[in-house]
């Protein structure tokens, strides 16, 4: 049997071996050991530690803490890293993807989402056990992922733009239903941000034989998850049934993944970096990394844990979020270190093109039209749905133009940054919300919300122009300088938007009033748009539609890779900054006035080629076109569904759009 | 507020909201639900046409975007003074004169002090004994109100002690996790409902819960639900709830 290494991202240098594997585990194992044992003293003296774990007295608060409290921890904490690395192990081998981990093939959001569900409308269910509800989310939200990347022979960017759909379309429900119940979502706050605090030691002794039986059926799958390594065919004339070995192991890191979301909610991060970083330093065959990727783990978040709890802050850190601090980070530095997978942009068409013209596109602009005078005549009131009469129109006109004007001008923008993005990148999964921009906006946004008391439009917009600016300048320098590796992009673009929700994550949490704002900014709401807002998004979106038409010839050349520019005698590095500024600008408006996820710039661009508009003219048109039809919907949905309730129509755009997508992968599939 | 004037709001954000967290003063049945606390239908409010507007603006709300409507009139309980009683006293006074009902406001004042005056006679039970207040949203974390909470000043005036002393934030509570009420030994705890019921039986499964002096002592009191943020009709509320545990 001649086992073909894995296609590795992360490729083994030669002289690494079993001491650096080693270090990688003892450096912060020891270190966190040492914190764990100065913590320790503090508590209790050394002579007590032994007494105190059998037969604790309980009347010593010191004993109670120590057994009932930092005990726990310390257990759950290691038994969460462990099992995280050890899923991600399995999903990185099952999936043949080094990127694949709970978090990124849309594990965690399924089982967040079951939660949030059951939380809200069905607390019943979490009596006898959350476990099973979050299982089945997650099992639920995977298969779907792994459904759709069955068809593409589960190329590793159709599993990671598909996870990533499914996460945001979970997320965007999840929000959305915290956001109809902020009063009753404390809990999920505090339990989305991923706290390893312990109430006693039920949870870390019931997750013992959980993780354990996982653990044996994980390594009697080594043999055949081995084989997995080889193509299909390979393995099936050896044998082997690759589907029954793929979906076990699936089944095993879901429950194993599941498993932590259910005892202490999502925790980022250390399910990629683990299996990462032991195979970065030596842990070459599957054997050996399902061995170090867990005790990688452990270590990691045992480091993390107990470096959180000697930060200097008031409040609690918790270690889901500290791990999204600290993982993104150390992401970025390994990017550099990956091998670059060849450019995948022709290698998952959605689906068979046809081509469209002009009258189509004249179409679009009239049904756009339409859809606008109807958003804002058309709605529910106090005697339901009606259109307008000519008095009322007055009055709501000032009410409802703002929020028709900015989502429509937004859902261009987005559309057509996206399409720039795609093209100038050579990636099918390039857009504003996907690598980053929207996410970099939205952070440097939220720390003027920090450090500043008052908010005003403008300071918001030099934030947001700023973020998106600076994140959109080190996805181009980190790409440049590995022609744009689509893997490469992601991992930049998930870090940088995984440290955006977890800052916003930690704000929320701080269970500060004022953060009802940033709730439904967040979440895209145009419900505070002005008259200003609507001017400044109106100028931006002609300014776009104005300017990034004529760079249409260097969007149809730039795909092709960086010969073909060269050869036409186009500056790459001026062309490149150009455009940068044309996608920067109006992905920070867009962000101002819909927040950070709306999915529009990703969709966008596909919907438009998928109709048939093939060259990057009429795809950015038919993008903006479709764009702001698609938010502007959403708009209008949001406002008059639940009335007098609202959805914020990023959400709602997120929400659609996420199925219709992936209804669209479905379709395409060969 | 405005229902402790006696007057009956045409629409209130969050109707459910106010009847599971607020409760008392009781909701009028017929009063129009207007969306979200954080985004209140402004299409209803203008098909609504009321003649006052009340609502506490700056967290996000734009007083300007209300003002188009009707008069408008804002209440901020923290203004960082950390006295929120003292606060409510003062914007209702402000919302008497505003409502042309100074000598309401003047009665309402005199009857929350009455009520905590005459709790505070009562309080043989829970006299001189340390208390902490709490809300819990999940089995590992408790909310603890302390310096600068409406919950702490009505205590001071009851002449309780507050067995929290530790730090608190702009809005007087603090959130940590469970284990840190060690801090307040055998105090009485008392618990703000409403707690889910999976969540209960989550802390009743806890084994570090179970085992806090406060707990193990029988010490801890559930009671309905009293909005912390609010305004002396919530004071008045805590007191008298108070007065009923002893």
């Amino acid at each position: 049997m001649t086992a073909r290494p894995l296609p590795a991202a992360f490729p083994a240098p030669p002289s690494a071996g079993l001491a650096a594997l080693v270090a990688l585990v003892g450096v912060p194992a020891a270190l966190a050991a040492c914190l764990t044992v100065i913590g320790l003293l503090q508590l209790l003296p050394a002579g007590l530690w032994w007494d105190a774990l059998h037969a604790p007295d309980v009347n010593d608060p010191r004993q109670l803490l120590y057994r009932h409290a930092f005990l726990p921890r310390l257990l759950v904490t290691v038994q969460a890293g462990a099992a995280l690395g050890l899923a991600g192990t399995l999903l990185q081998q099952a999936l043949r993807n080094p990127l694949a981990e709970p978090t990124t093939i849309g594990t965690n959001a399924g089982a967040s989402l079951a939660l949030t569900i059951a939380t809200l409308y069905a607390p019943w269910l979490l009596e006898t056990g959350r476990e099973w509800v979050a299982f089945s989310g997650g099992a639920a939200t995977t298969l779907i992922v792994f459904a759709l990347a069955r068809d593409r022979s589960f190329s590793p960017v159709a599993i990671i733009i598909t996870g990533l759909i499914v996460s945001l379309t979970c997320g965007s429900a999840s929000a959305l239903l915290m956001a109809i119940n902020r009063e009753y979502s404390e809990e999920l706050f505090i339990w989305q941000t991923g706290s390893l605090v312990q109430n006693g030691d039920a949870i870390a002794l019931a997750l013992a034989p959980w993780i354990a039986v996982a653990a044996i059926i994980a390594f009697l799958l080594v043999r055949p998850l081995r084989l997995l390594d080889l193509s299909d065919e390979g393995a099936a004339g050896l044998g082997a049934r690759p589907a029954i070995t793929r979906l076990a192991a699936l089944a095993v890191a879901v429950a194993l993944s599941t498993l932590v979301v259910a005892a202490v909610g999502v925790i980022g991060f250390v399910a990629l970096a683990a299996p990462a970083l032991a195979r970065l330093v030596g842990a070459r065959t599957l054997g050996q990394r399902m061995v170090w990727a867990p005790l990688v783990g452990a270590a990691l978040l045992w480091l993390t844990d107990r470096l959180v709890q000697i930060a200097p802050f008031a409040g609690e850190i918790p270690a889901g979020t500290a791990t999204a601090f600290l993982g993104a980070p150390l992401l970025l530095l390994l990017l550099p270190r990956m091998q670059a997978t060849p450019n995948r942009l022709r290698a998952m068409p959605l689906l068979t093109p046809h081509r469209a013209g002009w009258a189509s596109l004249l179409i679009m602009v009239l049904i756009l039209a339409v859809a606008a005078l109807a958003a804002v005549a058309f709605g529910q009131g106090l005697d339901g749905w009606h259109w307008a009469s000519p008095s009322e129109l007055a009055e709501w006109l000032p009410l409802r133009a703002p929020r028709v004007i900015v989502s429509l001008a937004a859902g261009a923008m987005l559309a057509v940054a996206g399409t720039a993005m795609q093209r100038m990148t050579g990636n099918p999964m390039a857009a504003p919300e996907v690598l980053g921009v929207t996410g970099g906006a939205s952070l440097s946004v939220l720390l003027l919300f920090l450090f500043s008391a008052r908010l005003d439009r403008a300071a918001m917009f030099a934030a947001a122009s700023a973020g998106a600016l600076a994140t959109l300048a080190a996805i181009v320098l980190l790409g440049r300088r590995h022609a744009f590796a689509p893997d490469r992009l992601l991992l930049a673009g998930i870090a940088i938007a995984t440290v955006a929700s977890a800052f916003s994550a930690i704000l929320l949490a701080s269970g500060d009033p004022r953060l009802d704002f940033l709730l439904v900014w967040l979440s895209g709401s145009t419900y505070r748009a002005t008259a200003g807002d609507a001017a400044m998004a109106a100028i931006a979106m002609a300014f776009t539609l104005v300017l990034v038409p004529p760079t249409a010839r260097w969007l149809d050349i730039l795909p092709l890779g960086e010969a073909a520019p060269r050869a036409l005698g186009l500056g790459l590095g001026r062309v490149r900054s150009i455009l940068l500024i044309l996608i920067a600008v109006p992905t920070a408006v867009s962000t101002l006035v819909v927040g950070p996820l709306s999915f529009v710039g990703l969709m966008a661009p596909h919907m438009a080629r998928a109709l048939g508009f093939q060259r990057a003219l009429p795809q950015l048109l038919a993008a903006a076109c479709l764009g702001a039809l698609f938010l502007l919907l959403a708009d209008w949905a949001g406002r008059t569904l639940i009335f007098p309730w609202q959805v914020p129509a990023g959400l709602l755009a997120a929400l659609a759009g996420g199925p219709f997508f992936m209804i669209l992968m479905w379709k395409g599939r060969r | 507020m405005v229902i402790s004037f006696g007057i009956e709001p045409v629409a209130v954000a969050d109707t459910k909201g106010y009847r599971d967290w607020v409760v008392g003063p009781a909701l009028p049945t017929q009063t129009i639900d207007l969306g979200a606390r954080g985004e209140p239908n402004l299409e209803l409010l203008a098909e609504l046409k009321p003649d006052f507007i009340v609502g506490a603006y700056g967290y996000g709300l734009d007083e300007s975007a209300f003002a188009r409507f009707a008069p408008t009139f804002n209440v901020p309980f923290y203004d960082g003074t950390g006295t929120p009683y003292r606060q409510a006293e003062d914007v209702t006074r402000e919302l008497g004169l505003r409502l042309g009902r100074k000598a309401d406001a003047e009665r309402l004042i005199a009857q929350t002090a009455a009520t905590i005056a005459k709790v505070k006679r009562g309080l043989s039970g829970l006299a001189d004994e340390p208390l902490a207040v709490v809300s819990m949203f999940d089995d590992r974390h408790v909310r603890v109100y302390g310096k600068g909470s409406l919950l702490q000043d009505v205590l001071d005036r009851l002449g309780l002690v507050n067995a929290w002393t530790g730090e608190t934030n702009d809005w007087g509570f603090s959130s940590f996790g469970i284990e840190e009420l060690v801090a307040i030994g055998e105090a009485r705890l008392v618990s703000l409902d409403p707690i889910p019921p999976h969540i209960r039986i989550r802390i009743d499964q806890s084994s570090l819960w179970a085992n806090l002096p406060c707990v193990r002592a029988g010490k801890v009191t559930t009671i309905p639900p009293v909005w912390p943020f609010g305004g002396l009709a919530a004071a008045a509320r805590f007191a008298t709830l108070l007065a009923e545990i002893s």
